[in-house]
């Protein structure tokens, strides 16, 4: 369900923005905090939709959260 | 523990037990009293697996449909799909498994008692039960390791 390919700056981010918890992000975005918990960890990539949620609570582009890594094979 | 995950773990336990108990009583009966009992057993096992995969999930939602909190998302959405799809190809396999014994037992020219049919509905759904209950705890472990909050 996870992707190699796939990183992301949430956990950064939570802590710039008040440092929010796990559990807040998760209500504002709507999925379980168990969900947040495994794309910090990269074990699920996200749908679009859940993705632009995120990056929307946070204010900034979606590329600032999730990066694709193409070198890697 | 992720509520869904408690969910499975309780498909996975009670779904088990529901068929287990009231099999081997069935069985017990059956060769006890020497009564017929498969037909009986076969509608009650499919009450049972009926409830606890359709109508138990729809009253809870209905129950929990004023509550704000997400106990249901995407990814439980992604790990039940797959649970099931396991579900599916195991029990194909044991379709494919039960024809196979029963050809091999009784030869290309016996005969089995259609008794075997509905046991092997009911053993079907049990199967499925199990896997099903099985792939979304393992999903579930393997996606919980190294949670922090």
């Amino acid at each position: 369900m996870g992707s190699d390919r796939l990183s992301n700056n949430l956990r950064r981010l939570r802590f710039e923005n008040g440092q929010m918890t796990q559990q807040q992000l998760a209500d504002k975005v709507g999925v379980t905090r168990q969900t947040i918990i495994a794309i910090e960890a990269g074990k699920y990539a996200p749908s679009l939709p859940l993705a632009f949620r995120i990056a929307q609570t946070f204010g900034v582009p979606i590329e600032q959260v999730f990066q694709y890594d193409e070198q890697e094979s | 523990m992720n509520q869904t995950k408690a969910e499975s773990w309780l498909y996975f336990i009670i779904g088990l037990a529901c068929f287990l108990i009231p099999g081997s009583v069935a069985v017990f009966i059956v060769y006890d009293q020497g009564v017929s009992f498969a037909p009986v057993f076969m509608f009650a096992g499919i009450v049972i697996w009926f409830g606890l995969f359709w109508l138990f999930p729809f009253i809870e939602k209905k129950v929990r449909k004023g509550q704000k909190k997400v106990s249901f998302d995407e990814r439980d959405q992604l790990i039940h799909k797959k649970s099931v799809m396991a579900g599916y190809v195991v029990l194909w396999l044991y379709f494919v498994a039960v024809c196979v014994v029963a050809w091999c037992t009784v030869g290309p020219r016996g005969s089995i008692s259609v008794n075997v049919m509905p046991l092997t509905l009911l053993g079907g759904l049990v199967i499925f039960t199990t896997v099903n209950g099985l792939a979304s705890v393992i999903q579930y472990g393997r996606e919980s390791k190294g949670e922090k909050s």
